[in-house]
């Protein structure tokens, strides 16, 4: 019987997104991000969007994703207005109303801004949809990152929910103690303090004491086992090498644009 | 001075770094090495602190004042840590600080210490097995650690400590979250663990009278009683205010005493003492 | 202690390896912990603030700029990873707040409340410079919190430089986030245990 789960039998369907190893998901998002900003014709920019929409759609589109839309939305929508009626380049009105005008120009250089916002969000959220927590740090563990950055990295991921727990907690205590509704910032900064105060030396306190276990436990001993990949990726050091290099490629690109105008 | 075969602790004292408290006072004691340790006293006692100067936490990674001299066998916490590290496992009071906060499930937390010490595979599968089976994790071992109670989560801080098969185990309350049958199954297991010095930090006297083979009293930083658990409960000042066993407590109200004034502190003595009572 | 052996086969990182002690290490997703309960605090008390630096704050403070740099750098890594993925390139601004604040209070601008306020709005100026590119490159100067772009549109309105008009959106918001998390800081700092401070100190 196997106990620790890192056997191939044991995954039940891999899907073809298992079969790419995460940093090349990353370079991907990365790639998508630098194409939008070299290229910048609309067309393309809404190509781009669907394209790493699609990509989310065959993997799988996830409420996080959704969210982090949802958030942007405001910041797009006053982004096209403000564009639209006071960017420097506008010359062509696009409608009217009530004397205010509305331009081609600023509402263009908004779209534009939003479709890379969308792709950064859609790029970002395959990587994330389709990797969890324990196959990214394997996986940046067998490439030879050292083991205490990987662990720094994704202990990031774990302590968020411990951390909004002891949250809940602390403020439910307060609620039953009573706080009044504060009206000024002075007083309702005042106001958190208590609650924040032991939260934060409780939360030190734990630290502290991680940071003796792991010294105990043999953290960052010479002879550790490198963990091994939880998939077999194809290609992946191809992968890395194509798309760095693009994306450098595209870096230069843009940089030459920038400084080609001051020429 | 180092004796390969005993633990001893002499003129030990601690004071921690920026406090004018010495929390530690002029401790003198020695010990056989693989007998069970169980370290009484009250709150802010120093038990603490103690097993931290055994497992060498201070002074490599807390800093303090620290005089006079530990040797467990021959290694000293303070000079050898690194070996003697190896060959120790401290469980913490506080169970969810004693997990390495990366792990999926209750088996990859208990086979955290093996793959950092390079164990193959194969071991570790079996030792997880074994271990889990010892604490009675076999069920939970695919499940998140978050998702343990807190005394399955004590019993995973024990597993994660004894995978190793540490020659030193320092356990600083590790059954204070335990219901009654987990605490009594713990004490009973613990009493079946061979080779192994176990320093054992508790308030549930009635238990460490059954498995401990000495008892040290602390009281505001000083060893104030030694000795095997007989000795030293018999010798409790009431102004220390530790508890007694129930054993003793009854044993003393029925005058049922093991002879020159000394009350029986265990199951096994009362018994004894309980059947001469009857012969004669 | 087992610092010298890290070196693994084939290691392809080792421009990685600033010297990070375990201690530090514990202490950097504890101070992300406290960026993000922070920043819900305030969103839940819709204060007009972020106090999504708090942690980095403490982490400077108590482990030097370095922690603080990556403390403030893998915040906005996760929380653009995680919640909103363009937040992920304020992390530069993250790693400057961080080096600023250790430096400061190392040199002892954190060691009354005077001089916590010069100290926030050093840090104010410098989050504002570094953010004010990545505001134009990506939202066209905009900051996202409405009265801020409110005052950023009148300016734009009124045929002001895109550049000064972000820059002004982006310290008033500053500015006043700042002195507040560095008052906050500077205050919980006093309150931590000794032991607690001496600790991170010790184990740098």
């Amino acid at each position: 019987m196997e106990i620790r789960d890192n056997s191939l039998s044991n995954i039940a369907k891999i899907r073809w997104y298992n079969l790419i190893d995460p940093v090349t998901k990353l370079l991907v998002a990365l790639f998508l991000t630098m194409l939008s900003f070299v290229f910048t014709n609309l067309y393309f920019e809404v190509s781009l969007v669907l394209i790493s929409f699609v990509l989310l759609l065959l993997s799988r589109l996830s409420s996080a994703t959704i969210n982090a839309v949802y958030f942007c939305l405001f910041l797009i929508v006053t982004m096209i207005l403000i564009q639209g009626l006071f960017y420097s380049g506008n010359v062509h009105p696009l409608f009217s109303i009530m004397n205010i005008t509305f331009y081609r120009e600023g509402a263009l250089y908004a779209v534009t801004m939003s479709a890379r916002i969308l792709i950064i969000i859609f790029a970002i959220g395959f990587f994330m949809s389709t990797t969890t927590i324990s196959e990214n740090a394997k996986y940046l563990e067998a490439i030879g990152l050292p083991y205490k950055l990987v662990y720094l990295l994704m202990s990031v991921c774990y302590i968020l929910p411990q951390i909004q727990q002891n949250m809940k907690k602390i403020q439910f205590a307060e609620r039953a103690r009573g706080i009044n509704p504060q009206k000024t910032v002075a007083q309702k900064v005042r106001s958190i303090l208590p609650i924040l105060i032991p939260l934060i030396i409780k939360t030190f306190d734990q630290s502290i004491n991680r940071s003796i276990t792991l010294q105990l436990r043999g953290f960052d001993s010479p002879e550790r086992t490198l963990a091994t990949p939880k998939y077999h990726y194809v290609r992946a050091r191809f992968n890395h090498y194509l798309l760095s290099f693009l994306t450098i490629f595209l870096i230069g690109c843009k940089l030459w644009q920038i400084f080609s105008r001051f020429l | 001075m180092a004796n390969i075969q005993q633990i001893s602790i002499t003129h030990l004292s601690f004071t921690y770094q920026h406090d004018t408290n010495t929390v530690l006072h002029d401790i003198n004691v020695s010990a056989p090495l693989n007998s069970i340790i169980g370290i009484i006293g009250n709150h802010n006692a120093g038990k603490t602190t103690l097993c931290r100067v055994l497992a060498g936490i201070i002074p490599n990674m807390m800093g303090g004042d620290l005089l006079g001299d530990v040797h467990i066998g021959n290694l000293s916490p303070t000079k050898d840590w690194s070996v003697l590290n190896r060959q120790t496992d401290f469980v913490l009071q506080d169970p969810n600080s004693q997990l390495s906060g990366l792990a999926d499930t209750v088996a990859d937390e208990i086979a955290f210490d093996l793959l950092n010490h390079g164990v193959d595979e194969t071991t570790i599968q079996r030792r997880v097995a074994d271990v889990a089976a010892q604490m009675q994790l076999t069920a939970q071992l695919q499940q998140s650690p978050s998702s343990l109670s807190g005394g399955q989560l004590q019993r995973l801080a024990i597993a994660t400590a004894i995978v190793t098969k540490p020659g030193i185990l320092i356990l600083d309350d590790p059954t204070s979250e335990m219901d009654p049958q987990g605490r009594a199954d713990f004490f009973n297991w613990l009493a079946t663990i061979k080779d192994t010095t176990i320093f054992i930090v508790s308030n549930e006297i009635d238990d460490l009278c059954e498995i401990a083979d000495r008892l040290w009293v602390l009281v505001d930083g000083e060893l104030v009683r030694k000795g095997t658990s007989l000795e030293v409960i018999n010798q409790l000042n009431p102004e220390w205010q530790i508890g007694t066993p129930k054993v003793y407590q009854l044993a003393k109200l029925m005058y049922w005493s093991l002879g020159a004034d000394l009350f029986p502190v265990n199951i096994n003595q009362l018994r004894g003492c309980v059947h001469d009572q009857h012969s004669n | 202690m087992k610092e010298n052996g890290i070196e693994n086969k084939g290691n392809r990182f080792n421009m990685w390896k600033i010297h990070l002690s375990v201690a530090t290490v514990t202490l950097i997703p504890a101070a992300v912990g406290i960026n993000y309960v922070a920043k819900a605090f305030a969103e839940g008390l819709k204060l007009p603030l972020w106090l999504g630096s708090l942690g980095t704050y403490l982490a400077s403070m108590l482990a030097g700029p370095t922690a603080g740099a990556i403390s403030g750098f893998i915040n906005n890594i996760i929380y653009g990873l995680t919640l909103s993925p363009v937040s992920t390139v304020y992390s530069i601004t993250s790693i400057a707040i961080g080096i600023v604040v250790g430096v400061l209070f190392n040199r002892g601008w954190f060691s009354n409340a005077k001089r916590v306020f010069v100290s926030a709005i050093l840090i104010a100026l410098t989050s504002a410079i570094i953010s004010t590119p990545l505001n134009v490159i990506f939202w066209g100067g905009q900051t996202g919190i409405p009265w801020g772009d409110a005052l950023f549109a009148t300016m734009i309105g009124n045929h002001i430089n895109i550049w000064i008009a972000s820059f002004t959106d982006e310290f008033v918001l500053d500015i006043l986030d700042k002195v507040v998390v560095a008052y906050i800081a500077f205050f919980i700092y006093r309150q931590l245990p000794q032991r607690m401070i001496n600790y991170f100190k010790d184990n740098q």
